[in-house]
Formats: structure tokens, C-alpha cells, sequence
């Protein structure tokens, strides 16, 4: 499903923010990619939508193969199609209720009619729970309720591939619980996820796969026994034990 | 010395010049709006060769007084130009007027636009909207809404700068009140009522600032 190849990202030219990724990624698999502050876990996740373009090394997703060094913005396009984001800090449209964020791309990109794009909505805000919340600007929610409409957002495009850029890092603690369980619900259902947390407790109810980032590089990966039961890395060896015990 | 009856007699011949001077306000500012959106896209963009284009336009436009540009574009370009040259002093106007407020316009305009954050623009992005959608569906309603107080501000500007049309003969408010004053030398009465006139539509401009205010704050 992904495949990224010598994958590297500079930005300022001189010091390498990712060295030489190479993933690949199989259909249904969740991956959590953990790792302290300033790793490069969101720069590799936000590269797979070119959010942040990379500076060496070719990114495949699906079908769409492209080039860091050679592409057009309809390569880039292309490859966004195949996924979708949810970001850290929700960034949903101000300027529309719950309901309008979730159905924009269905109207703008998909060419949906209104009606089919409300109905598509509505089953959304009822997965995510927000039903009693359609007509709210984002303004009036939660910062909890807000990451489950960014979250539905990102489900109305059906992507092949879901991405999560620490999507409870800005959340206050009490609210944490009811995004971790609405990703969890999603996860059930066999999307492929490759998700950026802080949540090692969560990633490994979660994920199929763990990959942990250290200086801009992958040094381990493995399932979530394999990492976090049985860590071999010496940096691994003493994250875990910074942030679990 | 103040002549009531005289007063009362010329606020309404005076006034019945507001449709000129409104439909001439609101003409420029439909313009000027639309220039203004312009140019402040392309300043926001910075597109290649037209953001210096744009620049320039903007430093003249701001640069020099509106008397001056007004002369310039009737008087000066006429004589090189045969479609200036043929043109009704209002249309004249209007045009200039335009041009000068669709300057001020864009500067608050890309202040809004900037005050959007960059999150809603990755957002976009991801979902696979274009540029063009992005700015018109996401970027440029919110920007408006923050650049409301500065774009009523122009507008009034706008409005006042409307009383330079009888330098070129045009007999709005103020043209009319100028012949007015030709004919009696009752300047005191004409030109109060002149200028409570004018201090009511800004009063009303502001009034209706105050209700789309509101009607955004209640929005979101």
C-alpha cells in the first residue's frame, strides 16, 4: 500500500531532518511511530501527503508514484488522493459547521450533490458521535469534539490510507479518552492507519506495527511485543522507560 | 445672520442630489471591492510577475493625492487619449474612484486574508482542493470578516471622497450645493446642510457596520 524509498528531508540544506527512510506498509496494517520530540515522526508522515515536501527519495501510495525530484502539482494532487489527514491541531474550517467541514471535499472534490453529500455526513457524525453537534461551528466545540469532526472529515474522502499526526497532543486529558476511542472504533474496521503518537499505552492496543524514530532515522521496528516488551535499542530501551514507568 | 427659512428651503434641493452621490458610492465601491480582492490575492500569492505589477499600482494609487489623480486621469489623459477624452465626467469619477479606494480596499483585505492560519490551508491541501477553491471556499470569507471594521472604513472614506466629483462638474451634494451658493452667497446654511448630509449617511454606514457585525459574531 506505501512504499517509501531513501526518503530524505533537509530543510535549511545542511542537517538532514530524515535520513534514508525505506518503509513499506501492507494493506490494513497500523503503524504508530513513536519517538521523543524532534525525531522527524509528523516531517515522515507529513511527506506521505506532501504537506512537507521531501527533499531526496520517492514516496508510493496505492497507485501514485512520485519523485522528490522530479513531479508536478498533479502528481502531488494525485498522491493526496489516495490519503487523508487528521492533524494535531484539528484544523477544521472555522468558516463552517460541523456538518459543511465534513462534505466539503464531497461537493468540491468529489462532485457529490448536496443532498448525497448530507446523507454521506450524516452517517459520519453518527460514527464519530456527533450527531446532537451537525450544525455547530467549530468555535462552540471541544477541542475533543472538534479532533472527531476532523476525524470524520478525513473518513468522508475514503481514503486507502488514514494518517494521524498526534491527534491528541493538544487535547486537555479528560478529552483524550473520547478521540482514542473513536480512532480505535475506525481501526476496527480494517483501514490501513499510519499514526504519529505520544500514546504508548494506546498505540499498543492499536497498532499491528510499531516503528520507533530516533535522529531522523527508523531504529526499530517491529510488532508492539517486539517493541515495547522486548526493546533491543539502546534509545528505545530508555524512551520506554522515560515515558512508561 | 442665519437664514431658517432659507435653510429649510435649500436642505432639500441640496438633498435631492443623494441619489447621485450614492449610486456613485456604491458603483465605486462594487469596483473597488473587486480590485481590491485582486490585487490582494496576488499580493498574498505574491504571483511572479504581477505581485510588482500590483505593487506599483498600489504606491501611486496611495502615493499621490486623490484631487491630483482626478485631474491627471480627466484633464491630463484626454489629451493623449481619445476614450478619456469622450468620457462623462461621472463615469470619469467613478473610474478614479475605484481605482483609488480598490487600493485601500486590497491592503485590508490581505491583512484578513493573512490573519487566516496556515492549518485550514494544509487542511485543504490534503483533502486534494485546489489553490482557486481553497481561497474562495475557506480563505476569503474569513478574511472578510476580519477585515470588515477597515473595509467600512474605506467605504466611508469612499463616500466623503465622492464630494471631489464637482471639481469635474458633476452635480452631486456637493455640485449642487456649489451652484447653490453661487446664486444666494447663503454659504453658511448651504454648506451646514451639506455637511449634515454627509454626517448622516456615514452615521448610516456605521449602523449597518454594527448589524453585519453582530450577524458574523453570532455566526462563529
Amino acid at each position: 500500500m506505501i512504499e517509501i524509498r531513501d526518503l530524505r528531508k533537509s530543510f535549511d540544506g545542511r542537517t538532514d531532518i530524515l535520513k534514508d527512510i525505506n518503509i513499506t506498509i501492507k494493506k490494513g496494517e497500523i503503524v504508530a511511530i513513536l519517538g521523543s520530540s524532534g525525531t522527524g515522526k509528523s516531517t515522515l508522515l507529513r511527506c506521505l501527503n506532501y504537506l512537507t515536501k521531501p527533499t531526496n527519495g520517492s514516496i508510493r501510495i496505492g497507485t501514485t508514484s512520485i519523485d522528490a525530484k522530479k513531479h508536478t502539482k498533479k502528481d502531488i494532487m494525485e498522491l493526496r488522493s489516495h490519503s487523508a489527514m487528521v492533524f494535531q491541531n484539528y484544523n477544521l474550517f472555522k468558516n463552517k459547521t460541523a456538518m459543511e467541514n465534513i462534505i466539503e471535499a464531497l461537493i468540491c472534490i468529489n462532485k457529490k450533490s448536496k443532498k448525497d453529500a448530507q446523507r454521506i455526513g450524516l452517517q459520519l457524525l453518527e460514527k464519530v458521535g456527533m450527531l446532537d453537534r451537525k450544525d455547530f461551528y467549530p468555535s462552540k466545540l471541544s477541542g475533543g469534539q472538534q479532533q472527531r469532526i476532523g476525524i470524520a472529515r478525513a473518513l468522508a474522502v475514503e481514503p486507502e490510507v488514514l494518517l494521524f499526526d498526534e491527534p491528541t497532543s493538544a487535547l486537555d486529558p479528560e478529552l483524550v479518552g473520547e478521540v482514542l476511542s473513536t480512532i480505535q472504533k475506525v481501526a476496527q474496521e480494517g483501514a490501513t492507519m499510519v499514526l504519529v503518537t505520544h500514546e504508548i499505552m494506546f498505540a499498543r492496543k492499536i497498532a499491528t506495527r510499531i516503528l520507533f524514530m530516533a535522529e531522523g532515522t527508523i531504529v526499530a521496528d517491529g510488532t508492539p511485543e517486539e517493541i515495547l516488551d522486548f526493546p533491543k535499542d539502546e534509545r528505545l530501551k530508555r524512551f520506554l522507560d522515560y515515558n512508561v514507568n | 445672520m442665519f437664514d431658517l427659512s432659507y435653510f429649510f428651503g435649500v436642505f432639500p434641493v441640496i438633498a435631492s442630489k443623494l441619489q447621485v452621490t450614492l449610486s456613485l458610492t456604491l458603483t465605486a465601491a462594487i469596483f473597488s471591492i473587486v480590485i481590491g480582492v485582486i490585487i490582494a490575492v496576488i499580493g498574498y500569492y505574491k504571483i511572479c510577475f504581477l505581485y510588482p505589477i500590483t505593487r506599483f499600482y498600489l504606491s501611486i494609487l496611495r502615493g499621490t493625492p486623490l484631487v491630483a489623480q482626478l485631474y491627471f486621469f480627466y484633464y491630463g489623459l484626454a489629451r493623449v487619449s481619445e476614450i478619456v477624452l469622450n468620457m462623462k465626467p461621472l463615469t470619469a469619477v467613478a473610474l478614479v474612484l475605484s481605482l483609488n479606494t480598490g487600493a485601500f480596499m486590497s491592503e485590508s483585505i490581505r491583512g484578513g486574508l493573512l490573519s487566516v492560519d496556515s492549518g485550514q490551508k494544509e487542511a485543504a491541501a490534503m483533502l486534494g482542493m485546489s489553490e482557486l477553491q481553497t481561497i474562495k471556499r475557506i480563505v476569503l470569507p474569513q478574511a472578510f470578516r476580519v477585515s470588515l471594521p477597515s473595509l467600512f472604513n474605506d467605504l466611508i472614506n469612499l463616500l466623503k471622497a465622492t464630494s471631489l466629483a464637482f471639481m469635474l462638474g458633476v452635480r452631486d451634494i456637493m455640485g449642487q450645493a456649489k451652484s447653490e451658493g453661487a446664486q444666494s452667497f447663503r454659504y453658511f446654511e448651504i454648506y451646514l446642510a451639506v455637511m449634515i448630509i454627509y454626517w448622516i449617511l456615514v452615521l448610516g454606514f456605521s449602523h449597518f457596520h454594527k448589524i453585519m457585525d453582530r450577524k458574523c459574531m453570532d455566526m462563529y
